[in-house]
């Protein structure tokens, strides 16, 4: 590795060292008891997948070259200089972990595994070692943002087609406007994923409902959290923002995409609030606004750990899926220790790349779903739902995998309340 | 022989302890100098008041008491029996009528706290010697237990002559004629450095020297950082 390269990633490395950041780094004292609760590990059991190791593996070279321990007595520590082999190992923890930050509900002083991976990721971006596919999907996002309009004409073709869609299947609920799209003043932004299935069951909810809503022109997904460019983050993140405060809503309303929830969600100061679609769905039916019918079958529900473990929606899935079905099945005794899918971090994103770790390291989160007994597995995240689904296939579990919200469509009764005429 | 004792008992503890304190407000001062970033999300779900709870998480250990009890047993009997010791050796220190409040001899425990600490300092060795917590070690985690054991050998030694085998050739007196000539920054040595039993002093002031001074450098500093840690993953 090039002199000046090296230097540019200690620096990189210290503009992440924050105060907490430091605590992350200097607390671990290497009990291991967070061994068992990464996913991986328990489907694998290899050390290089122990959260404590993963974190050991930056916290060598952080050692190196920001303490004093590490430029006295680096034996003491084996602190690591920066160089090609410690690239390879940091892209190897860092996209092992899916950031669930199960092994935080373990350990004795909390470590932030994530955050520490977020380092990691942040010097693969810097010398330019970052998975591919994942920093290209960040660019067209970024992409897509500061070239709204010759995107735009294609979207609203697009729309067109999912309006037509919607009209014929449910031609009295789809309304004058089934879609709407970039309404000033509108109450609610729903900001979609590239695809029906994230917004015609939505739209009908919605229409449903009576919510004055718009639809997004951008999508949900944050590709540069997945990678862990914070700029990319920001980047993709102020597209939607932007269009939010254009637009003048109450409420920015985030599908089912647990990593874009809660990038939206730790935004400070907006002049919006912002929910996940759970959210929105359980307030509907709490209002009256929507009314479903009961849908035959036995379900259980995973709980998208951007969205439950660290977004706190754990009781608002549970409140719609009592008012869905009569026979439902806790897959965890305390959700708080669900096992994660192990798809998030980037790992679906990167598609067929992954596909043969994911499903090897997921193989508790496998078990889990068999021995639910449900024969429907709902959740409210498009990267479980892809990861849950392979996962069904590759372990021949005979599970039907369901959104959250197209039950609460296909359990709309026909005459909802306060519907749009 | 003479020499090494002073050097050890008298200049050692007197840079011990500027290292300790020195230390201890560098890595403090660094910490609040640092940038302070946007808080990550707690772990939901969350429950109020989060600074309560956060103590609870530091001083009980509850994570580790759901998941690995012989773990969290071994954790609260050897930290239970740093805090005994440590109340003990503030009594060599001077009387605190608090600390009497229940009336009890100069050190609790009748020697027993120290064995306890002994072994579980040899558990938390022989646990960090197998899998897989011995591929996450480094090997300042088996160094910091080894300084632990011997500093704990070494003073037990002294407490179980006193207390089990009735040695009165040096006890509580010399000890505290000892530490206080220290804090006058009048070093008296005369007391605890003739009697057979002054190399059981000097090893275990030699040991700890060396483990209060590693104590700011190393993963020692979780004993404060464990609060703002935990305070973080409440919210």
């Amino acid at each position: 590795m090039e002199a000046q390269l090296k230097n540019d990633l200690v620096k990189v490395f210290k503009s992440k060292l924050s105060s907490q950041m430091l605590l992350n780094l200097d607390t671990c004292s290497r009990c291991g008891l967070c061994t068992e609760a990464c996913h991986a590990y328990a489907s694998i059991p290899l050390v290089k997948y122990a959260p404590a190791y993963r974190a050991e593996v930056v916290r060598r070279i952080y050692k190196r070259y920001f303490t004093s321990q590490g430029k006295f007595a680096p034996v003491m520590g084996e602190a690591k200089e920066i160089t090609d082999a410690a690239l390879i190992e940091l892209k190897e923890a860092a996209f092992s972990c899916t950031g669930c930050r199960r092994c935080m509900v373990y350990c004795p002083f909390g470590i932030d595994t994530q955050q520490i991976m977020s380092i990691a990721k942040l010097l693969l971006v810097a010398a330019q070692a970052e998975p591919e596919t994942l920093s290209m999907l960040a660019d067209m996002s970024v992409s897509k943002g500061e070239n709204i309009d010759a995107f735009k004409e294609g979207f609203l073709e697009g729309i067109k087609g999912l309006e037509t869609q919607m009209i014929e299947t449910w031609r009295d609920e789809a309304g004058a406007d089934p879609i709407p799209t970039d309404v000033i003043g509108a109450d609610l932004l729903y900001v979609a994923l590239a695809g029906a299935h994230s917004i015609i069951p939505s739209a009908r909810i919605f229409n449903a409902a009576g919510e004055k809503w718009s639809l997004s022109f951008f999508e949900a997904v944050n590709f540069g959290a997945f990678v862990g460019d914070p700029t990319k983050t920001k980047l993709i993140l102020d597209r939607i923002v932007n269009e939010a405060k254009r637009l003048r809503v109450k409420e920015v309303c985030i599908c089912e995409c647990g990593t874009a929830v809660r990038v939206a969600k730790q935004l400070k100061g907006a002049p919006f609030k912002v929910v996940s679609l759970t959210e929105v769905h359980a307030r509907y039916i709490r209002q009256g606004r929507i009314k479903l019918k009961k849908l035959p079958g036995s379900y259980t529900y995973h709980d998208p750990c951007q969205i439950a473990r660290n977004g706190g929606v754990y009781d608002e899935p549970r409140y719609i899926l009592k008012h869905l079905v009569d026979d439902f099945r806790e897959m965890s005794p305390d959700p708080k220790y669900n096992w994660c899918c192990g798809g998030g971090g980037g790992l679906v994103a990167m598609g067929d790349e992954t596909l043969d770790f994911r499903m090897q390291s997921a193989r508790v989160k496998a078990e889990q779903m068999r021995g639910s007994g449900a024969e429907v597995v709902v959740t409210a995240c498009e990267n479980c739902h892809t990861q849950l689904s392979d996962l069904n296939k590759h372990y021949g579990l005979g599970k039907e995998v369901r959104f959250l919200s197209s039950l609460v469509a296909d359990a709309l009764l026909p005459e909802p309340q306060g519907a749009r005429g | 022989m003479a020499t090494l004792y002073y050097l050890i008992l008298v200049p050692m503890v007197y840079l011990a302890v500027a290292v300790f304190v020195l230390g201890i407000i560098w890595r403090i001062g660094r910490l609040l100098a640092a940038p302070a970033a946007p808080a990550p999300p707690p772990i939901y779900p969350s429950r109020k008041p989060a600074w309560l709870f956060a103590m609870g998480d530091a001083f009980l250990l509850p994570t580790v008491l759901r998941h690995n009890f012989r773990l969290w047993l071994a954790l609260a009997l050897f930290h239970l029996g740093l805090l005994a010791l440590l109340l003990g050796h503030l009594e060599l220190i001077a009387d605190f009528k608090i600390l009497q409040v229940i009336p009890h001899g100069i050190f609790l425990g009748h020697g027993f706290v120290g064995l306890i600490v002994i072994l579980c300092l040899i558990y938390f060795l022989c646990r960090r010697m197998a899998s897989p917590t011995k591929e996450l070690s480094v090997p300042e985690d088996y160094l910091l237990l080894v300084l632990f054991l011997f500093t704990a050998l070494f003073g037990a030694q002294m407490d179980w002559a006193r207390t089990w085998y009735d040695y009165s050739g040096m006890g509580v007196d010399e000890y505290r004629a000892y530490l206080s000539s220290l804090i006058a920054l009048k070093p008296d040595i005369e007391g605890v450095s003739g009697s057979g039993h002054s190399f059981m002093l000097v090893g275990h002031v030699f040991f700890a020297n060396l483990l209060i001074m590693a104590f700011p450098f190393t993963k020692l500093m979780h004993a404060i950082f464990t609060f703002a840690m935990n305070k973080f993953r409440r919210g």
